[in-house]
């Protein structure tokens, strides 16, 4: 068993290397160092992929996000090593070839900018130097692609629009945002999919729902690698998708 | 009609279990009880697999009413404990009769009380767990006059003039000591701290009252992170110790967002975890370094205990006939 933190294994290919690091007793972090950062994002993917086929006993989450992968496991159930070794293992197997990207699909979504439904439209639009109506169309004018799923509750976290700069977040959080609402934030995009506090600037509000069935398995029908399109509606145009969910909106 | 625990005085009281493992990549936190080895001995004490659904009473007085006759265990922080006036031992199970009233008063040192019931209840799953998420809108607060369905009942095993305690099990009862001693080990960002790092072991930190479920918030010397430039959004686990701002340590517990972008200074240990779900508001906390050895192994020993309790008391059970509980599948794996 390693002894602490310091231990670092990490195995050094031409393409960068997976660097495994323990992240307290319950946990530890594999992150893909020395590559670009569509590599780096697909490496953490591929190897949550293959490392929760494996199905070791003890393991019960895992946060592939940028760069790194969480792996969360009972330390009486596991330990360190074995989490490590199957890991260390899984890695050099993905090292050996291509990583190639997972199918994906492409979700169309409507949304209504501005006013109560994007009230954050006109700061954004000041912030970045540019007009609201330059705002919405450089937020509707590209797939967006859905790097991972973060909180609250199957949010899908995707690269931001080609915005000339970063977007700051609110100074004092919302205590509530509606479900279904867009926000951006830094060089990221997401929509809400439950009512929860947020800190990220809202441009507008989607009449789909994103979350067909909070039981479902898996909860959300995308998935990292997914891509989104905004397409801009009117107000008048809500009642028409009101209520339709996300899941069969692709195309 | 079936029976039911009827709750008369709910103060803060949730129906949990251990959480909602293996979802944590569609971003749900795993949450369940804050001190998850009050909640397993709890369940254990009354003949219940670790995971079931139980009670986990937070600071207020609580009580309730059996419509039928059940064996329960109340385990946690030290209160006051009451089955129609008679003082009941906490971490030792006891037999209360259809129509009795369980008082849990005067909660102290600690602030979570944990009360199972053999056979458990009838509960709402969501994701495999009965556990709340505020986020998801699943689950919520007892309230009074709340029906919880009973899946079993037991008949008393006690004598039923002089009702002296039957049971000695000797559950392994975790100390609450003060100030709270809560072990961490070095989070992969340490180095991030520079110098300032010591400061964690260094003094003692207060809870503020801004602190759930999500996690702790905590005021003292705090550490400086000295590198600068901006952390990318990447998993972080139940436990870490973190400086977002000013002069307060966020330590994060067991409903916080799966993902977060600052750098983790320290993570708690897993027996750390369950102490600190005892923490409340106001209470000063002191941070002790330990090797991830040293926790892995408390956490080994602390799990064997209550491995240990599950086989005396299954032999207990069956000495008395006690009907043990059906085994419920949790599924774990993500």
């Amino acid at each position: 068993m390693d002894s602490g933190t310091g231990v670092v294994d990490g195995a050094d290919t031409a393409r960068g290397s997976v660097v495994i690091v323990d992240c307290g007793d319950s946990a530890v972090v594999a992150k893909a160092v020395g590559m670009d950062a569509e590599r780096a994002w697909r490496t953490v993917h591929a190897l949550a992929d293959a490392f929760g086929a494996v199905r070791l006993d003890g393991v019960h989450g895992l946060v592939p996000t940028y760069d790194s992968l969480l792996v969360e496991f009972d330390c009486a159930d596991t330990d360190h090593d074995t989490v490590r070794r199957v890991l260390r293992h899984e890695a050099d197997r993905l090292g050996e070839g291509p990583v190639t990207p997972p199918a994906t699909r492409r979700f169309v979504v409507p949304v209504v900018y501005g006013g109560e439904f994007g009230p954050d439209l006109p700061v954004v639009a000041d912030q970045l130097g540019l007009r609201e109506r330059e705002v919405v169309d450089l937020h509707s004018a590209a797939d967006l692609t859905v790097r991972c799923l973060g909180a609250p509750a199957g949010a899908p976290m995707m690269d931001g629009p080609a915005f000339p700069r970063p977007v700051p977040r609110l100074s004092s959080p919302r205590t509530r945002v509606l479900p279904g609402s867009v926000a951006v934030a830094g060089r990221q995009a997401v929509i809400c999919p439950m009512p929860s506090p947020g800190g990220w600037p809202l441009l507008g509000r989607t009449p789909l729902r994103v979350l067909e069935d909070l039981d479902a398995d898996p909860l959300t029908a995308y998935r990292p690698g997914d891509t989104f399109r905004f397409v801009p509606i009117t107000p008048e145009q809500w009642d028409d998708h009101a209520g339709r969910s996300l899941a069969v909106s692709h195309g | 009609m079936a029976d039911t625990l009827n709750i008369l005085r709910a103060g803060m009281a949730t129906v949990q279990d251990l959480g909602r493992f293996g979802r944590s990549r569609y971003g749900l936190p795993v949450n369940g009880a804050l001190d998850q080895h009050s909640a397993r001995v709890a369940n254990v004490l009354c003949g219940n697999d670790e995971g079931a659904p139980l009670l986990e009473i937070t600071a207020l007085d609580f009580s309730c009413t059996p419509s039928t006759d059940v064996l329960v265990a109340v385990t946690g922080a030290p209160a006051d404990l009451t089955v129609d006036g008679v003082v009941r031992p906490q971490w030792e199970p006891f037999s209360v009769r259809s129509g009795e009233t369980i008082r849990i008063g005067g909660i102290r040192s600690g602030i979570r009380v944990y009360l199972g019931v053999l056979g458990s209840f009838n509960t709402p799953y969501l994701q495999g767990s009965c556990a709340p998420d505020t986020i998801l809108g699943f689950g919520r607060s007892l309230r009074d006059g709340d029906e919880l369905g009973l899946q079993r009942h037991c008949p008393p095993v006690d004598h039923p003039e002089y009702r002296i305690p039957l049971f000695r099990l000797r559950a392994p009862v975790p100390r609450l000591p003060t100030p709270w001693t809560i072990d961490v080990t070095d989070g992969p960002d340490l180095a991030e701290f520079g110098d300032t790092a010591d400061r964690l072991f260094r003094s003692e930190f207060t809870v503020s009252p801004q602190s759930n479920h999500i996690g702790l918030r905590m005021a003292g010397d705090v550490p400086r992170r000295v590198a600068t430039g901006e952390v990318l959004s990447r998993g972080v686990p139940v436990g870490a110790v973190e400086v977002p701002a000013g002069n307060e340590l966020l330590v994060l517990h067991r409903g916080r967002g799966v993902t977060a972008g600052y750098p983790v200074l320290a993570v708690v240990t897993a027996t750390g975890l369950s102490s600190l779900g005892q923490v409340g508001p106001g209470q000063t906390v002191r941070f002790r370094r330990r090797t991830v050895a040293e926790a892995v192994a408390a956490h080994r020993s602390q799990r064997n205990a209550v491995h240990a309790l599950q086989n005396r008391v299954r032999t207990v059970f069956d000495a008395l006939r006690i009907p043990s509980s059906p085994a419920r599948t949790v599924p774990v794996s993500p």
